[in-house]
């Protein structure tokens, strides 16, 4: 009888999380398939109608790219700090307190020079990640408490917060009952750049290359990656490696915040607990998926924004919206899968 | 020797490209009390975890009895009558002896437990109640209980992995009779690992050898060899190159003032009133058994540590409040011990390590441009002959040699003026250590003020002008290499100081 046994190959290749993604978003695709013939749904069809609606023209590229934008930053916010090789599960809880900032702001400061108020409404939405994000790291690097635990329970603290303002202090009166703070002024929202898109699409974009140069030019990153491989090495290296961990979780909060903030300010214009539909974790994935590159970040979040767009117009043809979620999940799924046999290999043990 | 109880057949074991087990053929014989020699990383504990099922070899058989078996997980060698004694104690702390004893479903003694118990008491000298926390014992009493734990699982052959080294001499002395006795009236087979040429003189009747993943002798009758054989048979036959040590010794480089550390955690003394000092070109021995002090007092020296009294001074600056960072700015690097994971940062690319020494200066920063660091990166492996073919990949690709040339490299590229080299060569094949010595021999001819922290008193004596012995945290002899003998050097290290 032959036994197998797994071995990690010497040299990975370096485009294998490109070709895990591709087979991975395959794999999905098939899964769909399965679902939506099982439903009597034509899968050919039901995609290619997906595709149209999510970027076959201009509006709905709009569209996609604007629902992109919170993922996408998100996204940035686990990368950053998975450079310490630590994981935000928070930044659900971050986007939420990111919008929070902007209001807070808002209802306390009124500016005459809309640009200059838009920015530091945004500011205040990064600021306000990074608080989210301040107690997790902060009993990080003084007591080790695991990050992944302490960013998730501050998630259900930070909607539980939400949920109090929109009910109490900041229930707007005008909202027939409905739980959401007042809308913001029309001289504060991100105006489009042309048609739908909105300039948080251009913030999305900037970020982007802020985080990859952050990531992966800078000394800073640098000091992250030698603090995240070990942190006896950094010290012997004269990094502060607490002091970067700490660093990368309040900026990589803020990533997450100005998610928020940029949501608020394009879409939603107030506070609600429809700020973000699960965008803290669909980021979670698409930093997975992409072995936490920024720019594979951008891209990936592009995609997963189209999805969510052509899943949510083709209920018009009787299909559930949830087949988006579903190809996203799969997506990761079939891609840690692939990604596992490019890092290890199969070895047969002989008998003799 | 006809009863051959166990025999493995040209087992190989590989992590990555290092081969830990290179075709390796061993026998076990009934009732025999077996010595498995080597040095540390010769292989001799791969080879014990092969045969009680922690590893799964490539290659290779193994026979119990004659008749052949894959030995797939430790319970399955239990049930084989294969069990081993770790280092560490497999014992459940807050259990009494005699839960520890019956916890197996491979017990045999679970209806005449007290005889059994009182049977091996007897024999291990162990004067204690069955209901006895296992944690309210001593070391050497919980050694026993492990043992007699294997036996109670029924073992017939037990592997013990160096169970001196946690023992005193009256320990020791009562665990070879009581090992004698398992052989001699249970006819259990033993195997004693360990790298003591005296243990093995007492302990074993039948001696193997292993070296670099090799089994270089087997089934040698204990009585009939010499020890200069077995030395040479574990250490191979290195060539003693005399270095000359007549090369110019210049100024003071580094000046080490009374200094004395206690650990912050637990409050003990780690080192005491150390005072040393090293001048250019001259190569400083500082000798001694793990665990000394050395590892603390080279980190206070490299700045790591900064809770210590006394001061250092390097190039006749006081940098004894000063971080690693301006240590390094004044020519010092530093060697660490631990070369995986204090020296090099394991998960991280090839390139990002290359680094770490100079990453702060301008010729690398101030944006970390990719073109600088993969040009110091290839001047590194031009220079210091290192195999690296992917600079991306991770650290841990590369083999341990080649990781402690390009430790070595990035260390000693900007020419330091002072150099701390804690354990240079350990776990080095003989090529890799003799290039890593030559490296130094370069730094000491052009000027540079060695510290070189070693076990290995070879090497010190090859090496060094003068030699320093630390034991307890003190500084307690100092030598001239030229004229002084290794035994003495070895007696200072047990701490007899004459």
């Amino acid at each position: 009888m032959n036994k197998y046994t797994l071995s990690k190959r010497q040299a990975v290749n370096e485009l294998s999380t490109f070709y895990s993604f591709i087979a991975g978003f395959l794999i999905a695709l098939i899964i769909g398939s399965i679902i939506l013939l099982a439903q009597d749904k034509n899968p050919i069809d039901t995609f290619s109608l997906m595709f149209r609606l999510s970027i076959g023209s201009v509006n709905s590229l709009s569209s996609s790219l604007n629902k992109a934008t919170p993922l996408i930053l998100a996204g940035l916010g686990i990368a950053i700090i998975n450079t310490v090789k630590l994981w935000n599960i928070g930044a659900e809880g971050q986007i939420f307190m990111g919008a929070i900032g902007v209001n807070f702001l808002y209802i306390n400061l009124s500016l005459s020079n809309s640009t200059i108020f838009i920015i530091l409404l945004l500011l205040s939405a990064f600021l306000g990640g990074a608080f989210c994000i301040l107690i997790p790291a902060l009993v990080k690097v003084l007591f080790g408490v695991n990050e992944i635990i302490t960013t998730l329970l501050t998630n259900y603290i930070v909607i539980g917060l939400t949920i109090y303002l929109v009910n109490g202090p900041w229930k707007d009166p005008d909202s027939l009952n409905f739980p959401a703070a007042a809308y913001v002024g029309k001289e504060v929202y991100l105006p489009n750049i042309f048609g739908k898109l909105s300039y948080g699409f251009l913030i999305c974009i900037l970020f982007t290359a802020l985080a990859h140069y952050l990531k992966n030019k800078s000394v800073f990153g640098y000091e992250m990656r030698i603090a995240g491989g070990s942190e006896m090495t950094a010290v012997y290296a004269g990094i502060n490696a607490k002091q970067k961990a700490f660093l990368a979780m309040l900026i990589g909060g803020g990533f997450a915040g100005l998610a928020g903030g940029v949501e608020l300010l394009s879409q939603t214009h107030r506070v609600s607990t429809g700020i973000s539909q699960g965008f803290g974790y669909t980021a979670i994935i698409i930093a997975a998926i992409t072995g936490m590159r920024p720019i594979g970040i951008f891209l990936v979040g592009t995609l997963f924004g189209a999805l969510s767009i052509g899943g949510s117009v083709i209920q018009t043809i009787g299909v559930s919206t949830y087949i988006a979620d579903i190809i996203q999940a799969s997506t990761l799924f079939g891609a840690l899968i692939i990604q596992f046999f490019f890092n290890y290999k199969l070895l047969k043990v002989d008998d003799d | 020797m006809n009863n051959k109880i166990l025999e493995t057949k040209n087992i190989t074991k590989s992590f990555g490209t290092l081969k830990a087990l290179d075709n390796v053929s061993f026998n076990l014989f009934e009732g025999k009390i077996h010595g498995l020699l080597g040095e540390n990383g010769a292989g001799k504990s791969s080879l014990m975890n092969v045969l009680s099922g922690l590893y799964q070899p490539e290659k290779g058989s193994i026979y119990i009895k004659k008749q052949k078996y894959k030995i797939s997980n430790p319970d399955h060698a239990s049930r084989l009558g294969i069990g081993m004694v770790h280092q560490e104690f497999r014992l459940i702390e807050s259990f009494s002896i005699k839960d520890n004893l019956t916890l197996s479903r491979s017990n045999i003694h679970k209806d005449d437990f007290m005889t059994a118990f009182k049977k091996y008491s007897e024999i291990f000298a162990l004067n204690l109640s069955e209901n006895e926390t296992v944690s309210n014992l001593s070391v050497g009493e919980k050694q026993k209980v492990e043992i007699m734990k294997i036996i109670f699982n029924n073992s017939n052959i037990m592997l013990l992995d160096e169970p001196t080294a946690v023992l005193t001499p009256q320990e020791t002395i009562q665990l070879k009779n009581s090992l004698e006795t398992l052989a001699t009236e249970d006819t259990k087979t033993i195997v004693l690992i360990t790298h003591k040429l005296k243990e093995i003189r007492e302990f074993t009747e039948i001696v193997s050898v292993m070296k670099n993943g090799k089994m270089v002798s087997q089934d040698l009758l204990t009585q009939k060899v010499s020890d200069n054989e077995l030395i040479n048979l574990m250490m191979g036959n290195v060539k003693k190159s005399q270095i000359n040590k007549d090369n110019t010794i210049g100024d003071v480089k580094l000046d080490v003032i009374n200094v004395s550390f206690k650990d912050p955690v637990n409050n003990i003394k780690k080192l005491s009133n150390v005072d040393l000092q090293i001048k250019s070109g001259e190569i400083l021995g500082l000798a001694g058994v793990s665990g000394n002090g050395q590892v603390e007092l080279a980190n206070i020296i490299s700045g790591i540590e900064r809770t210590f009294e006394g001061k250092i001074i390097i190039n006749d600056n006081d940098i004894s409040n000063k971080g690693v960072k301006s240590r390094k700015k004044l020519n010092l690097s530093y060697i660490p011990e631990n070369r995986l994971g204090v020296g090099l940062a394991p998960g991280v690319s090839v390139i990002d390590n290359s680094i770490v020494r100079d990453y702060f200066q301008t010729k690398l920063g101030p944006h970390l441009s990719k073109n600088r660091s993969a040009k110091y990166l290839e001047n590194l492996i031009n220079q210091f002959s290192i195999k690296a073919p992917n600079p991306k990949a991770e650290i841990s690709t590369l083999s341990g040699g080649n990781m402690q040339k390009l430790l070595m490299g990035r260390e000693l590229v900007g020419n330091p003026d002072v150099i701390i080299a804690a354990q240079p060569t350990r776990g080095l094949d003989v090529n890799a250590v003799e290039g890593i010595h030559n490296l130094l021999i370069d730094q000491r001819n052009r000027g540079s003020a060695i510290f070189l922290i070693s076990e290995d008193l070879d090497e010190l004596f090859k090496l060094c002008h003068r030699l320093l012995v630390i034991y307890e945290g003190k500084v307690i002899k100092s030598f001239t290499t030229t004229d002084s003998n290794i035994s003495s050097v070895g007696l200072a290290m047990a701490g007899i100081n004459e």
